[in-house]
Order: C-alpha cells, then structure tokens, then sequence
C-alpha cells in the first residue's frame, strides 16, 4: 500500500462525539476507519470540507445498531412503537388545547430567546484578550497618584509614564518583556496619490509581537521591526492603502509616506497583521518603531520621564504569572530609586504601581484615560442572573400549565391505567408532550433572538450573531438548553399526573387535598419573587435616574452650547466671541478648559500661605481654567469675594476662585477667611479672589471635592447660553460666524445638558435593560397565572356553585379565588423585598449622591403584583361567577 | 421459507467480505464496493450491515494491525464464516432456479 501523508486532524469534537455515543466495541476500528479515509478522501480539496464531511460520516453513524446502549428506549426496538403514539397522541394534544399551548409557547420561546441572548452576550464579554498565547502573563502597567501620603488615592492611570517601562524591566528579573505603545499621533498616511488623514499611528517597542499574540498574513513577526523605518498594518490598513488586492500587489517592502505638522517621512511596509479580533481591549492598525517618536520629539524629558506624562500603554509579561505580586511589591523602592524626593517627601508617597492582569482589563478595569470603553463584571453578573432566573420562570410556566390541565387528562390517564400503563409510561408520555412543546418553541427562539438581535447589538455596541455551524459550542449548549428545559419543565407534571389514583380519576374527581402546601405553590411564589424583584429593581433605578437628571447640579445646564474651538479661532478668540454677543439671541459667552460634566485635571503643585509660611497642599486640589464670563454663564452662585475681573489676566500672577469646600479643607471655615489668601498652583503664586457655592462639576457618583478655578489662558472650548427664543437660528449663527473664522474645520458642537446626561450612559442602558427585563418577567409570569388561576377556578367549580346557589355574591367569590394568591404574594415579597433592598443599596452605594429608597418603592411591585394578578383572575373567574350553577352542579 | 436472512445489502457486503478474503477491513470493503458498484456507499450503513451480519454469524471479525494514518486505532478485519458462506450459496441457489424458471420468450425483450 503507498505511503499516504497526513494533510489535516480531523475535528477533535466530532471524534469525541463519536466515541461518546458509539458502541465501545465498535468505536475503535470505526473511528480508525474514518481517519484513514479522511486523510485519502478525493473531494476535500481543503480542511473545511474535509472536516465537513467527516462530520456527515460521524453523524451517519447514528445508527441504533451501533450506538452504545445508554438509552432505555434505544435497547428496546419494541418500545418504538410506544414512542410513537405517545407522540401523536402528544400532538392531538396540544392541537386540542390550542390556547393553553399557545401561552406555552410564547411563554417558553421568549425566555429561551431572552436566555440565547444573555449568553451570547456574556460568552463574548467573557472572551476578551484570552486569544493571546501569553495572556495569562501579561499584565497592564498601571500608576497610582497619591496626595503625598501615600494612602488618599487621587487616581489610577491606565497608562503609564515613557520610562516605566524599561526601568521595570531592568530592576525585575520576573519581568522578561515589556512594551510601550503610545497611540496619540494622528499623522496622515500618503500611498501614491492616495492620502487618508488623521489614522492612528501607534509607535510601538519591537518586542510588541513577544508579548501579544497576532497572526500574520504577511511578513513575519520575526522580522516587523527589523529597522527603524518599518511599519506594520493590519488588513483592514492594507485594504485601506492598497486596496483589496492587496494581495497580489506583494506589498512588503513597498513605501508608504506618513505626515504630521509638515513633518513627513517613509516608511517601509515588513508586515501584514491580521484585524485584531473584536474581544480585545484595544485595537491599532499600525505599528511603527518606538525609536522613530523618540527621535522627532528629541526630549528625553517626555520620552524617558518617569512620572507624569501618562500617554504610554505599557504592558509587561511576566517569567509566570504568579510573579506579578513581587513585582507590585517592588513598587515603592522602584518610585523611590528612579523619582527619588518630591518637596521633601519619598516618591512612593506619590506614585504606586499596580499590575493589571490582561484577561480582567475589559471587565473589571475603569481606569482614567481607558484606551477604549470596558465592559462590566456586575452587568455580566446581573444579565446571567436574569437570563437564569427568565428561564426559569418560563419551565415553572410550563408545570403549571400542564399540570393545571389536569383535570381535562383526569379520565385519559384513568383509562391508560386501567388497561395497564405503568407509572413509567405515562411519565414517558407526559415528558414527549415537553420535549415536543420546546421543540417547537425552540425555532421560535431562535427566530426571535434573531430578531431582536440587531436591536441588541446596536443598543450593546457588539456584533453577536447566531452561527452554529461557526460555533459549535454554541449549538450543544442550546441543545443541552432544550433537554434540560424539556426535563425541568416536563418531569414535575409528568410525575404529578402519574401519580392520580386510578378509581377516583375515572369518576372524575378531583383528588388533591386543598390548602396544604404544595410544590406547585412554591413555584408559583418563585415566580413572584423575581417579578417582584425585577419591577422593584426598576423602580430603584428609575427613581435614582430620576433624581439625578431633575436634582441641582449648582449651575444652569440648560440652553448652553459647548464648542471646540480650532488652532485658528484661538489666535482671533476675542474678536470671535465679541462677534457672537453681538447677536441678540446670545445672552452671554465663556471661554473654559474644560465643561462641567467630566473628570477634572489635577495639578500636583500647589501650596498657600497660612500666617507667614508656606504649606504645601496635601489633598487633591484639581483645576479648570476660564475667563471673566464663566460665572454668569454658568449661573454659579459667589459666596464670598467677587468675581475675576478682565484686568485679572497674567501668566506671573495667579488669580484663583475656590469652592466651598476646598475653603474648608485649605483651613477656612468662613469662607470669607480665605478671600485674599495667597497661594501658589502649579507654580504661579497668586491670591485668592473668591470663593463660590459648591457645584457637581463631576458626576454624581463622586462627592464634590475641592477644586480650584483659575483665570488663566489656556482654554480649550468656549460655552455659549442662548436665549430660550430660535434656537435652530442662533445655532446657524454660530456655524456662519465660525466658517467665517475658519475655513478649513468644521464647527463640533454639543449642548451641555447633553453632555450631562451623557454621563449616566450606562446607568440608562441598565435602566431599559431592566425594563425589557421587567416586561418579559411580568409577560411569562401572567402566563403562568393564568395557568394557575384556571387550575384553582376549575378544582373549585362546584364549591363555587354550591355557594352561589346558597346567595353568595361575585366579589365574595372573587376574594375566595384569590385569597391563596395573596397568601403567595406576602410571602414572595417577604424574600423578594429584602434581597433586592440589599442589592439595589449596594448599586445605590456607586453613587455619591443617592435616593433613600422609600416605602413608596417597595409598594410599586406588591401593587403592581397584586392588580395584575386580579386581572388575570378577574379575566378568567367572570366565566365561573356569571354561568348558571346549574350547569357546574348537574355534572354529578 | 429459508433459514438464511439477508438483505439486498447485507448480501453485497458480504459477498465483497468474501472477495477481499484476509484484506476486508472498514475501507477496503467500501472502496471496493464503490469499484465494483459503481455508486456511493454510505459508510454508516456498511458498518451496520457488518455488525448486524457478525450478531447473525455470517461474518467474524478480529483486530488487526494499527497505522499512524488511522490516528493508531486498529482495523478491524472481517472474514466470512462457512454459516455466511452457506447463506451465500443459498441464495444464489434461489436466484439461479428463479432464473432457470423464466421463459426463454421473455429474456428475448431485451435488446
């Protein structure tokens, strides 16, 4: 026989599969059989419709006579017939029951569909950065900045300062790579005659491709950075520059020109990568030599520092990864050695050093200055809590539904007893009836998820899609899902139904005793408990959101137009700004650093006088700067002192507004006290001016800090108030005035409020996410009432009659029905209440300023609760209280 | 009625067992079916007819030899028993009398 070559390895799964299911005797030279003829097989001209094929050959070996005995029914040829009927007559069912198995349905695929969902959704989070062949010793370099005790942290950078990087790697011999990447050159990329503007160049250490793992379609890793002009592109670059023939043009060598600021310079291509993957924290398209930015820059200052500056992502990998607490715990000697004293105190009171795993960045790290938005571990925890607790609430649906059909089976089942069914068998025939109602719900799943999937990824920002063939850890999860959810769902009625006694099914009577606590009831509690839960929890967070965006941040946002301004109108900013309030519709206009809705800049350096000497400030004491105007713009109420004068303009003296509350803490309680106080910020001496009422410059999940405003000129945008009248006009304005100052970019405008609101972004997005939640729960859990009411008004049809025979009145019946419900709802909202008390105080607690949850929020879900289960009632109790008694009453 | 039974397919199975005499493994006996055949053979239902035919007694089966090609699992060699070679001549005994048996006008229809 010749000698054949081994082209590819079969999949792995499909051989498990196969060994899974096949008879061990068998299993072996099957197997054997087609391995060898996967190898030689003519058609599979490539690995995928070779693995395809031997798919197809494993699954047509899903053969009862070669499949290992690990079903009953499969040992047992002659049960197939029982199978059989126990299908049809399973079908003839739920056609006959149209309605009951209606709501099954709906009830079953929507929370299969919101569980697929979920899981998709928590299987991308949680497979971030873990493609890497070194993941798990890879870490983040992150720096802490303390107020010089070493303990009050002000903030954790997630980038590091130039120099780190090396200096670790010289000081730590766990440390075996280390890499700087610094992505803030926007510089235009020019290829023949084609010039794409402002792409993101990422200067990048040569030892980037050690640490992160990434496939090349080109070139070599090896050799991307063999010299200082080399660049390497992923292929959305190369499709970008070269087209998508890039291919057959052999690009590498080929020079490419990149150009900032009227510095150009080229570049030779050594390398295409491929895109980086969608689940990575980061994403760069071109990599080019560290070495280049140190040359232009030409600063050892900005490129070598070691503490501030923080523009350089720096990521090491570790010896192991257990080295990493070693590595944090040389910290402080490594601040110490390379920074040495600041004003008089060891470095390390300053800076820390943290080491963030590379897998837990995009869950867990919100770091200032993340490189990209991360995902969140709690909305990961919450979805898949949810996602449990809906399909949960849809199987118990299902039992209720099933068994409240009881009495409708009663004399089925008598009958199939009476000829001889066993126990078993009507279990059999019982769970057929789940497994065909979630077979079918299932393509209604799918079908829904698959609807509701673009709303999903547009509302998440993620590309999910449903892709067995792709995936197929996907597809046997959904396939365990269906047989469990069949199991779960059919089991517990089955085994009920079963059990009804022989004698008194046939007469038709109903044999269960009442008012004894049942299984049933336990599951009908369950599901109040996560509907009471789930509309609790968005009354919280509905009520917090409401607090929020009604309560007084301290300054007017409304009405406020917060413009960039471009390098050409800040050489004419003044004649600009005179220009706009020349305008009637714009009542006033302030130059400022930054708005008040984002995180404040700090400046380390500041210090006041306090009687004769000179104290250095030892809290975080950050800064915006602005002009005379910023005040009333703003509408900040002045609580001492006046306001910046035009004269107040100096780059030698600092003229400073502080609030209340950095006041306090500088050491005056009356704030008048402070009002010509000298002090020096950021090396300019000057004396206070000012103090004003505090006011949320940040979000409301932080406390109003200290801060300082400084007159100073070095603003970055100016705010515009408009008045209430012709707004769209003013606006068009502002846009012709601006093209009249500047040609060449165009205006970039948002209203403060907008701003503002932009803040709470994921508070919003976990508010509507509760509240398709909420729908969901409440839609599946009215389904299971009404099983359940159906169920209680059919047991108590002749109680019902005989009552009203004797002159008792509807409502009188009504309370009789829901009586045992109310029962249910105390004791659900008893453990609902304060599980959902606690968490919601624990997403409360992110907040600095929060709502005290009131009794009011805990009586929205008990009503709501309560009246949706008195309509259900009320919706299926009408037909027992208005019909003659007669008719119930006749029937013995 | 016979004591022998044995499909369309079994029988074919078999009768390649017997061809291939000490070389009739899983792939051997496909691809010479599909030789001699001239048609596609669904290696599931081969593998059925083997292990249905081994429970009757046409067909005993040993392991063989293993090769890096089949991943070092073993073949599995099959060889036809005088039962199966008695079921063999049995039926085609019936055929060759049902043959025998047509009128001479009728086999002149071909053409």
């Amino acid at each position: 026989m010749e000698k054949q070559k081994i082209r590819y390895c079969p999949p792995d799964w499909a051989a498990r599969w196969l060994l899974w299911f096949c008879h061990p005797d068998f299993a072996e030279d099957i197997l054997g059989d087609l391995e060898e003829e996967y190898q030689s097989h003519e058609p599979a001209a490539n690995k995928l419709m070779a693995d395809f094929w031997f798919v197809r050959q494993v699954a047509g070996m899903m053969r009862p006579s070669l499949m290992r005995p690990f079903l009953p029914f499969l040992q047992l040829n002659n049960k197939m017939d029982m199978i059989k009927n126990y299908i049809k007559i399973g079908l003839r069912n739920l056609l006959k029951y149209r309605v009951g198995t209606g709501i099954n349905l709906l009830g079953l695929s929507t929370g299969m569909a919101a569980f697929i969902l979920i899981a998709l959704f928590v299987k991308d989070e949680l497979s971030y950065d873990r493609h890497h062949e070194h993941a798990d010793e890879i870490f983040r370099v992150t720096i802490e900045n303390f107020s010089g005790d070493g303990e009050t942290l002000s903030r954790q950078w997630a980038f590091a300062s130039a120099g780190h990087a090396k200096r670790l790697k010289q000081d730590f011999s766990q440390v075996t790579h280390a890499v700087r990447f610094f992505p803030w050159a926007f510089p235009d990329v020019i290829y023949g005659d084609k010039r794409l503007p402002g792409e993101q160049v990422v200067f990048a250490d040569p030892e980037v491709f050690d640490v992160f793992t990434s496939p090349f379609l080109a070139g070599s890793a090896s050799t991307a950075f063999a010299n200082e002009t080399s660049m390497v592109i992923s292929e959305a670059a190369a499709i970008r520059i070269f087209g998508n023939d890039w291919r057959e043009q052999d690009i590498i060598g080929k020079n490419v020109k990149i150009e900032a600021q009227g510095n150009a310079m080229s570049l030779a291509i050594t390398g295409v990568m491929a895109d980086m993957p969608r689940q990575q924290h980061f994403h760069f398209e071109y990599f080019v030599p560290f070495s280049i930015y140190e040359n232009v820059v030409n600063n050892p200052q900005v490129t070598d520092n070691v503490s501030g500056n923080y523009n350089f992502l720096t990521y090491v990998r570790l010896a192991d990864k257990d080295a990493a607490a070693a590595v944090e715990a040389g910290g402080p000697a490594f601040f110490d050695k390379h920074i040495g004293d600041i004003r008089g105190l060891p470095a390390h009171q300053y800076y820390g050093l943290v080491l963030q795993p590379l897998k837990d960045i995009h869950l867990t790290s919100n770091l200032s200055g993340e490189i990209e938005n991360n995902g969140s571990l709690s909305q990961v925890v919450i979805f898949s809590v949810i996602g449990l607790l809906l399909i949960v609430v849809a199987c118990i649906n299902y039992m209720n539904l099933a068994t409240s059909r009881y009495t409708r089976r009663m004399k089925e089942i008598g009958v199939r007893k009476s000829i001889g069914a066993t126990k078993g068998s009507l279990i059999g025939q019982f769970v057929t009836e789940s497994v065909l109602v979630t077979v079918i719900s299932f393509p209604l799943a799918i079908g829904l998820a698959a609807m509701a999937m673009p709303y999903i990824n547009d509302f998440m920002d993620k590309q999910l899609s449903i892709n067995f063939l792709q995936d197929f850890s996907l597809f046997a999860g959904v396939v365990v899902l269906l047989a469990l959810v069949a199991l779960v769902a059919g089991l517990y009625p089955a085994i009920y139904l079963s059990s009804l006694d022989t004698i008194s099914s046939l007469k038709g009577e109903a044999t269960f005793r009442t008012g004894k606590v049942n299984f049933r009831s336990v599951l009908v509690t369950f599901q109040y408990v996560v509907t009471v839960g789930i509309i609790f929890s968005l009354a919280v967070v509905n009520a917090q959101m409401g607090y929020i965006f009604n309560s007084d941040p301290g300054f007017q946002k409304e009405r406020i137009l917060d413009v960039s301004l471009s390098r050409d109108i800040y050489a004419k900013k003044e004649t600009f700004k005179n220009e706009l309030l020349a305008n009637g519709s714009i009542e006033s206009a302030t130059f400022v650093s930054r708005i008040p809705t984002g995180a404040l800049l700090d400046n380390q350096g500041a210090s006041i006088f306090l009687g004769d000497s000179l104290t250095p400030i030892n809290f975080r004491l950050p800064y915006i700067t602005v002009d005379e105007d910023f005040i009333s713009t703003y509408g900040i109420e002045m609580v001492a002192g006046q306001n910046f004068e035009k004269y107040m303009d100096s780059d030698s003296i600092g003229y400073y507004i502080v609030n209340e509350t950095a006041a306090k803490q500088l050491g005056f309680p009356q704030t008048q006290e402070a009002i010509a106080k000298n002090m020096a910020y950021g090396g300019v001496n000057g004396s206070i001016v000012g103090v004003v009422k505090d006011f949320h410059f940040e979000s409301l999940h932080s406390p109003i800090g200290p801060m300082l405003i400084a007159k100073s000129d070095n603003y970055r945008r100016i705010s515009i108030k408009l008045s209430s009248v012709n707004i769209q006009e003013t606006i068009s304005f502002i846009e012709t005035t601006w093209a009249s100052f500047d040609s060449k970019n165009p205006i970039n405008y948002r209203f403060v409020d907008e701003a503002f609101e932009n803040q709470y972004q994921s508070e919003e997005r976990l508010s509507i996410m509760f509240k398709v939640f909420a729908v969901l729960a409440i839609l599946i859990s009215c389904l299971g009432m009404l099983g359940m009411v159906t169920f209680v008004v059919e047991r108590k049809t002749k109680e019902i009659g005989i009552r009203k025979v004797l002159g008792a009145k509807s409502p009188h019946i009504m309370w009789l029905v829901s009586r045992g419900f109310l029962w249910l709802i105390g004791i659900a909202c008893l453990v609902s209440l304060p599980i959902g008390y606690y968490l919601m105080s624990n997403w409360l607690s992110t907040f600095a300023y929060q709502i005290s949850i009131s009794p009011m929020l805990f009586l929205v879900p008990v009503l709501a609760v309560v009246l949706i289960t008195w309509a259900t009632i009320l919706y299926r109790i009408v037909k027992a209280v208005y019909i003659n008694p007669v008719k119930y009453l006749r029937s013995e | 009625m016979s004591n022998y039974q044995l499909g369309e397919f079994e029988e074919v199975v078999l009768l390649t067992v017997a061809i291939l005499d000490a070389d009739a493994y899983g792939v051997s006996i496909k691809q010479e079916m599909e030789g001699r055949l001239k048609r596609s053979v669904s290696t599931g239902a081969m593998q059925t007819a083997l292990r249905r035919m081994e429970n009757k007694g046409y067909l005993k089966s040993e392991f063989g030899e293993s090769t890096a090609i089949r991943g070092g699992k073993r073949k599995r060699y099959f060889k036809i028993t005088p039962y199966g070679v008695k079921a063999l001549e049995y039926y085609k005994e019936t055929r060759m009398s049902l043959w025998q048996a047509i009128p001479g006008t009728v086999l002149d229809l071909k053409s």
